[in-house]
């Protein structure tokens, strides 16, 4: 900021926002929902490495807590987490097919090809995982 | 901090991206084999069991995948809770922000690198 006075001679121009500026249109707030996507993601990841951590403390610990993973609190988290991935899988590779053109020779691939490919990639990774963690 | 003049905002912006693409690609399956296999009946008792999740992670190549499943998303994360905060109207907090974001992705990083490498 000091940087930017100095260069400029005057105060940067910081917008006034109500905390709920994002409730206003639904575009706003489906912005919100796919920031938000990230913080179950983080919330997820950060409890599979606690799961992955207590095979370091033997059988006992690691089963009890998979035990304890089958109450509904923990249910409707992995519910509520799957949708908002799902979410994010569906924004982020939407985006994909406009920030990555492809050109080939004159022929340039359409936005929705490139995207349609990664979604048949995403099943594909999906049901590999699937069949690996699941038979 | 100048966000113009800030030079590791690519590098940043970079650890996003690739923690954007792994959440997108990775992150579904693997909440849905996590947690709700087995409430909806998909999987066994066995599945995700100490012994066959132990003999995994046995494997080189199965600490650097779960390693990079569980690492990546947490940058993606970081770089998202930072400018949503900022757009909140929080720009200013104890710490600078970017710093407590992607500290705490870093801590992480350390926090899992120690799990995988040294403990498991």
């Amino acid at each position: 900021m000091s940087q930017s006075q100095t260069e400029y001679q005057y105060k940067a121009y910081e917008p006034k926002l109500s905390p709920t500026w994002w409730l206003q249109s639904r575009r706003y707030f489906m912005f919100m929902m796919r920031e938000l996507s990230s913080v179950f993601v983080a919330a997820f990841v950060l409890l599979l490495l606690y799961q992955l951590f207590l095979l370091s403390k033997g059988p006992e610990a690691y089963a009890a807590f998979q035990d304890s993973l089958l109450n509904p609190i923990y249910i409707v988290f992995y519910a509520i987490a799957f949708v908002f991935s799902v979410y994010h899988t569906i924004t982020w590779l939407g985006v994909i097919g406009r920030i990555q053109v492809v050109r080939i020779g004159n022929f340039t691939l359409p936005p929705v090809v490139l995207t349609a490919s990664t979604f048949v990639g995403f099943f594909a990774i999906s049901a590999a995982i699937g069949y690996f963690f699941l038979r | 901090m100048n966000y113009r003049k800030d030079k590791s905002e690519p590098f940043w912006w970079g650890m996003f991206s690739a923690g954007g693409v792994v959440a997108a690609m990775l992150i579904p399956m693997h909440l849905l084999v996590n947690g709700l296999a087995k409430p909806l009946g998909l999987a066994g008792s066995g599945v995700g069991s100490y012994e066959t999740m132990r003999e995994l992670i046995a494997h080189p190549l199965a600490k650097i995948y779960f390693f990079v499943l569980i690492v990546m998303p947490l940058y993606h994360a970081a770089h998202r809770i930072r400018f949503t905060l900022h757009e909140f109207g929080i720009r200013r907090f104890i710490v600078p922000l970017p710093y407590l974001c992607y500290g705490g992705a870093l801590l992480a990083t350390a926090l899992a690198a120690y799990i995988f490498f040294f403990l498991l």
